[in-house]
């Protein structure tokens, strides 16, 4: 199979680094011992919230890095909530960036104090603080969520897959064309006002302080991260593992499945309207044009299929690498590229790097690693832990397939072709199950 | 869509005259519609897969087309016969690059996940679609590139209607490949094997058939349909955009599940009816234009929830 040399390299690269994890020792314990389960979320907890501490004086470009993760923060939250719907349920959302527009124009029309009857005249409502937007935003998203739900979860996998993406590309049109948010033009958030706190004025607004944004998306995330967590171990979270791996038996089982599909559909949307939300008081330019096509909905769903379809650290890890690229890495690249090419001369072979927007190859780059890792690893960088568990031995060989949705029964499992099958099956992700017999 | 303001400059006096200019306009784009749906129909009915790609395999048509109009610096339209070899000379470069496309994006993405479970080869085509974009704008850059009035604006008033002799070049043209498709699946043996694959690959698999050439083939066929309703876009609406697959596939799509995806005659079905329902939006509801969009999205929607069937499709029930 053509997948299986990648996966072998990759296999003895990871184990180097295991064997680093194994014999390293920090306070009379492998650093490995560190790194796994909980543990280490919390010290990622820990570095997050140390980070700020850090003096500007001590690096300079401090705030523009809070600024960068403050984003990635926004778009773990986005990633955890498709994850809800996509890794748990096994519903692929191709339109996420609906409810992320909803919580979006919830914030800006609730800060912005005035919306546009259907004559285009504007009338002013009243504004209200970001507590309590956060809540209405993501349960409007919710209900949204719902009301697309109801009638489209029954559908199959594929057709379901479209029409999101249907819902997704009409919702920005809609916010487009009727007058009541101002069409075209957008609104502007009003950004929250300082805080009276006990350790002083908490400032959102201050350019030279980024650090209340910073924690209040931080929290947040832990915050969705932990629900997240709860409702995968949760009865309800095993209902989804049941109709993601095989429908009619969950149904034969007692799992009603439109409740619990359309549940999941809920509460992805939810956390979608709170990333919305949150986004929205950061960067406060609600744009129904530029800001929710639907590379979006690709961008979340890329850190979901890159991280680990259904797996908590996965989808954070694939949320921080890809946003990060994002915000920053690609960003940065534009300038320095295109300034030396122009000086190194003008009919050089590289010149056409001049009219390359490095912000476009990020999509290039997505397109690539959306079909790199369904094609050569689609259990994700961190597979799914209780997938491990579950399946081993020639049931592991599945694991991956089942990590990207409905793990389909062979139709017509006859004789050789089927034992075949297994065999190729159990190569493909033969150096998976070696990982996780070591971690076992 | 902002490229179809190009096709509102037929002025119609009176309101009879509007309607049917615009039903003119509908069946024209209808017959793009319809070449994109069978590329659709034809590999969901043979793998059952969402071709996300589809609507770029499309797209890259125009783009090369665009190329080689431009790199033989033709800006006007030449004389008849000229005219008529350039455009079998764009038909035959748009097949072949839609065509060739599409079999390569098969072979190496789509085949290797054939047996993974069904959203596999669906995130892969996404994978793909944002490739074949990406790598589009790298080339031809963000904007809309004009493509040259290559064909003169030639055509009869029947009453107020407008008829222009591309328009019907483009139907006609359309309905004939349309029916050499059709011959090609009832009569060849190719098509044979093809419909065999289709109802049961692991029984045709048996019969004889070479399950992976068939596939291939039917992802050459439909991105042939795709590149010629590529060339048919150019002349037609004139603007090059590297997006232009993504709306038009969706619109193509919908139109394919309109008529019961997997059925060539209800994509076909689908394609036309689609261009008249955003012909007639873009006339009749107010701010039309800006709306298209959305109502051919709420109308895949409304068929997917109550009828997912499609018109001349069949009900498959759900295999344990």
């Amino acid at each position: 199979m053509a997948a299986q040399s990648p996966t072998k390299a990759a296999s003895s690269w990871m184990d180097s680094v295991r064997r680093w994890t194994d014999e390293t020792m920090v306070l009379g314990r492998p650093v490995g011992w560190y790194v796994t389960g909980w543990r280490f979320g919390v010290i990622a907890i820990i570095i997050a919230v140390l980070l700020p501490l850090i003096p500007n004086s001590a690096y300079p470009q401090m705030q523009s890095l809070l600024v960068s993760l403050t984003s990635v923060f926004v778009y773990c939250m986005l990633a955890l909530g498709l994850n809800i719907v996509v890794g748990y349920a096994g519903l692929l959302d191709l339109g996420y960036v609906a409810f992320f527009a909803i919580g979006s124009y919830v914030m800006a029309s609730g800060t912005f104090g005035s919306l546009l009857n259907w004559a285009g005249k504007p009338f002013s409502i009243p504004t209200f603080p970001l507590i309590l937007l956060l809540p209405v935003g993501a349960l409007v998203a919710g209900i949204f969520g719902i009301i697309l739900g109801a009638p489209t979860l029954r559908l199959r996998g594929d057709y379901l897959a479209i029409v999101t993406l249907g819902f997704g590309e009409i919702v920005p049109i809609v916010f487009k064309n009727i007058p009541t948010f101002y069409g075209e033009l957008g609104m502007n958030a009003t950004q929250p006002a300082p805080l009276n706190t006990p350790f002083g004025l908490l400032s959102f607004t201050d350019p030279l302080n980024s650090a209340p944004f910073y924690y209040l998306t931080l929290i947040f995330a832990i915050l969705v991260a932990l629900g997240a967590a709860a409702l995968r171990n949760s009865s309800i979270g095993r209902a989804w593992v049941a109709i993601r791996e095989d429908e009619t038996a969950a149904e034969a089982s007692g799992v009603n499945l439109t409740r619990t599909k359309l549940l999941a559909f809920a509460l992805g949307a939810f956390v979608g309207g709170l990333g919305g939300v949150l986004n929205t008081a950061i960067f406060p330019s609600v744009n129904p044009i530029g800001n929710f096509n639907f590379d979006v909905s690709i961008t979340v769903l890329i850190m979901v299929v890159l991280g680990g379809i259904g797996s908590i650290p996965g989808v954070i890890l694939g949320a921080l690498v890809l946003r990060y690229l994002d915000v920053s890495v690609l960003q940065s690249l534009n300038d320095p590229i295109h300034s030396s090419v122009l000086v190194a001369s003008t009919n050089a072979p590289l010149h056409f790097l001049t009219n390359v927007d490095f912000n476009t190859l990020k999509l290039l780059i997505y397109g690539i690693l959306l079909v790199v890792m369904i094609l050569i690893r689609p259990q994700g960088l961190i597979p799914d832990a209780r997938r491990r568990r579950e399946l081993k031995g020639v049931g592991a060989a599945q694991e991956g397939m089942s990590a990207i949705g409905l793990l389909e029964q062979e139709e017509a499992g006859v004789g050789i072709a089927a034992a075949d099958d297994a065999l190729d099956q159990t190569e493909y992700t033969g150096a998976g199950s070696d990982a996780q017999g070591r971690e076992g | 869509m902002p490229t179809l303001a190009t096709v509102m400059i037929h002025a119609s006096a009176s309101p009879v005259g509007v309607f049917f200019q615009q039903v003119e306009i509908g069946v024209t784009l209808g017959a793009m519609y319809a070449l994109i749906a069978l590329g659709y129909t034809l590999v969901y009915g043979i793998i059952e897969l969402i071709n996300f790609a589809h609507g770029d395999i499309f797209m890259w048509s125009t783009v090369v087309t665009l190329a080689v109009v431009q790199a033989l610096g033709i800006t006007s339209p030449p004389n008849p016969i000229a005219l008529i070899g350039l455009l079998i000379l764009l038909m035959a470069i748009g097949m072949v690059v839609s065509g060739g496309l599409n079999v390569t994006i098969e072979r190496f993405f789509y085949r290797p996940l054939r047996k993974a479970p069904r959203l596999a080869p669906l995130i892969a085509a996404i994978g793909a679609s944002f490739i074949l974009e990406t790598v589009a704008q790298l080339w031809r850059g963000s904007g809309f590139v004009a493509f040259p009035d290559i064909f003169p604006g030639t055509g009869v008033n029947i009453g107020d209607v407008r008829v222009n002799l591309l328009d019907v070049v483009i139907v006609v043209v359309a309905l004939v490949l349309m029916y050499a498709l059709e011959r090609f699946i009832r009569l060849t043996r190719m098509g044979k094997a093809m419909r065999a694959t289709a109802q049961d690959p692991e029984a045709a698999a048996l019969m004889g058939v070479n399950i992976n050439r068939t596939i291939s083939l039917t992802f050459i066929v439909g991105g042939a349909l795709a590149g010629a309703a590529g060339v048919f876009y150019n002349l037609y609406i004139g603007q090059v955009y590297f997006l232009t697959g993504f709306q038009l596939g969706l619109i193509a799509f919908t139109a394919a599940v309109l008529g019961g995806i997997g059925n060539i005659y209800g994509a076909v079905a689908g394609g036309f009816i689609i261009g008249l329902v955003e012909a007639l939006t873009i006339q009749y509801i107010p701010n039309g234009f800006a709306w298209a969009d959305a109502v051919v999205f709420a109308i895949l929607v409304l068929i997917l929830v109550f009828k997912p069937s499609g018109l001349l499709g069949q009900q498959t029930p759900n295999k344990v």
